[in-house]
């Protein structure tokens, strides 16, 4: 059998057919799919019951994997998987649905902004994988937002003006948003913010695309009211429904993107039934541009 | 007295009438019923000068003081009667406002969608926008019907909404876009207020979305959770299918119904091209929500 990919959404979304991935890959299946990711930015694989390991497995045929630690508030005594795996779902240690109130639920609603992941980050983050293990039966889609198209579609003046932009990231900007503020000194630390290009150029395919995220609080050089409402507009711009793929789960779907060239959020759904969905990350290998001096 | 449809399910342009001159009182119903059949109400070549614009207003009810106005010294402010809302880019002086001009970061809250004055506990009636000087580009006024929004919402969401209460204050929407220099002595002016999530028209019946930046929570809601409700119903009721962009000329009068829409400015070139709008808002007759003590 050799790998086939059938197109989802023009130029941005691929279903990937013909391989088991949860088993070992030659290197020219790696290379493939590689190839794959930088042709579409999101890719598709249903039937794939994966364990954790296998998971971390698959996901280093791309790179080493990003650790977990610095993008949540949940306590290590607390975690529910492995530091390599980053737990998305709604469950506590115990498997249970967190309650109303928990402020680790209350944390993860952020992922409902549309983001792309450890933007916070110095070295942000290549490919994101995500596996299905236990999906609710309606609404909780995860929606995609090809970057790419949503740079290309911008009017020459908007391009220039937002060529050389540098942001700021902190999570502490995106759960900000939400009026999450409940934060200890430690975690403030552990958030501070980072800076990025707005506008970034895919590595291998040379493609420019709006690095945005609800990370962002501000502009470097700009007044912050002026900065956030700028980038709402930009946002409002790379989410209508032309630029996006909404993925409707079913059971061992595996969906990887690459977090340079898209944003993503989750949608609502009913946090009563139980939604175990476990992160495996791509670390990047380089900043989008210098860092202040800690 | 024409009204031409402007957009499928509200928006409505006014011909053949003059409203810089006093109006009938049958002429001011037939207005009134425009605006509960469109809710947004276009006046295209009407000269005013602030005082016809205040008595062409007062045909729908008592004039509402601006929040700014009220929290602004007299030496902060470039225009007369704190009932003018001054909706430009201009210093007390007349010159553009410098870039990090506070009073700058406070109007950038208008490129929020929102509700006039949901932040008061009787929310605006209508408000009256009249364009006196309007940039070469951009700068638009884009406004979302909230009834339409409404029905289009399904069975279970309409259930869900129902009964909700909101909590609204300018220190909400100023937040969003880190904004929280309000001056001394003006903290009674940011406190929150509950209105209903689903209102209904007092004269149509019908039900709409009270939606509005100013939302900070829902009563009785964990503050996250409700903020990303709200946002995902914003988003919702600002769909093309329910919005309609103002491009603004010279001396046009926009007039809206705030309990049945919301509305938001468009960025545009503050620092270098002028835009003077000035706004009229009517006060609210009835209470637009029950609080829920």
């Amino acid at each position: 059998m050799s790998i086939a990919i059938s197109e989802r959404t023009q130029g941005f979304v691929g279903e990937v057919s013909g391989i088991d991935i949860t088993q070992p890959l030659t290197r020219a299946q790696a290379a493939e799919l590689e190839a794959g990711m930088d042709r579409y930015a999101v890719l598709i694989y249903h039937d794939q019951h994966f364990t954790d390991d296998q998971q971390k497995a698959f996901s280093l045929n791309f790179g080493p994997l990003e650790q977990t630690a610095g993008g949540n508030v949940t306590k290590a005594a607390d975690r529910r998987l492995d530091p390599d795996m980053a737990d998305v779902s709604n469950l506590g240690a115990d498997h249970k649905p967190l309650g109303r109130d928990d402020r680790r639920r209350l944390f993860n609603l952020g992922n409902q902004l549309w983001h792309s992941d450890s933007s916070f980050r110095a070295i942000p983050a290549k490919y994101s994988l995500l596996s299905g293990r236990i999906v609710v039966d309606a609404e909780g889609n995860t929606e995609f937002a090809d970057m790419r198209a949503a740079y290309d579609a911008l009017d020459d003046k908007t391009k220039a003006e937002i060529e050389t932009l540098v942001c700021e990231h902190s999570l502490l900007y995106s759960r900000g948003t939400l009026g999450f503020s409940d934060l200890s000194d430690e975690e403030k630390r552990m958030f501070k913010p980072v800076r990025q290009r707005l506008v970034r150029t895919h590595p291998a395919t040379g493609r420019k695309s709006l690095y945005l995220s609800s990370h962002i609080g501000t502009i470097i050089g700009w007044p912050m009211p002026e900065a956030r409402a700028f980038i709402r507009d930009l946002t409002e711009h790379a989410v209508q429904p032309r630029f996006t793929y909404s993925h409707k789960w079913r059971q061992y779907d595996l969906v990887m993107w690459d977090n340079r060239s898209t944003m993503h959020r989750v949608r609502r759904f009913d946090e009563t039934q139980v939604r175990d969905m476990r992160r495996t990350t791509v670390a990047g290998d380089t900043v989008t541009v210098e860092q202040l001096a800690a | 007295m024409h009204i031409t449809p402007l957009h499928p399910t509200f928006v409505g342009e006014v011909s053949d009438l003059d409203i810089a001159v006093p109006l009938s009182s049958d002429q001011a119903a037939t207005i009134e019923a425009g605006m509960d059949q469109y809710a947004v109400l276009v006046f295209r070549d009407q000269p005013l000068t602030d005082e016809q614009q205040c008595s062409y207003s007062r045909n729908f009810g008592e004039l509402e003081a601006t929040l700014i106005g009220q929290m602004s010294k007299p030496g902060e402010r470039r225009l007369g009667p704190v009932e003018i809302g001054d909706i430009s880019n201009l210093d007390p002086s007349g010159r553009l406002r410098a870039r990090d001009n506070n009073r700058r970061m406070y109007a950038l809250g208008n490129r929020l969608w929102h509700s006039d004055a949901s932040f008061r506990a009787t929310g605006a009636g209508y408000s009256l926008l009249s364009a006196r000087v309007v940039p070469a580009y951009g700068g638009n006024t884009e406004f979302a019907d909230m009834r339409a929004a409404y029905d289009a919402l399904d069975e279970k969401t309409k259930t869900e909404v129902e009964d909700l209460t909101t909590e609204h204050s300018i220190a909400f929407s100023r937040g969003q876009l880190g904004f929280d220099n309000y001056g001394e002595g003006n903290a009674d002016m940011i406190r929150p207020v509950h209105h209903r999530l689903v209102r209904t028209h007092p004269v149509t019946g019908r039900k709409s979305l009270y939606l509005s930046a100013h939302i900070g929570t829902i009563v009785g809601w964990p503050v996250p959770e409700a903020r990303a409700f709200i946002r995902d119903l914003t988003e919702h009721a600002t769909q093309p299918q329910f919005t309609h962009a103002h491009q603004w000329r010279v001396n046009d009068l926009v007039m809206w119904d705030n309990r049945t829409t919301m509305h938001r400015a468009r960025r545009y070139r503050d620092l270098q091209d002028v835009r003077d709008l000035r706004r009229t808002s009517i006060k609210g007759t009835e209470p637009a929500a029950m609080a829920a003590e």
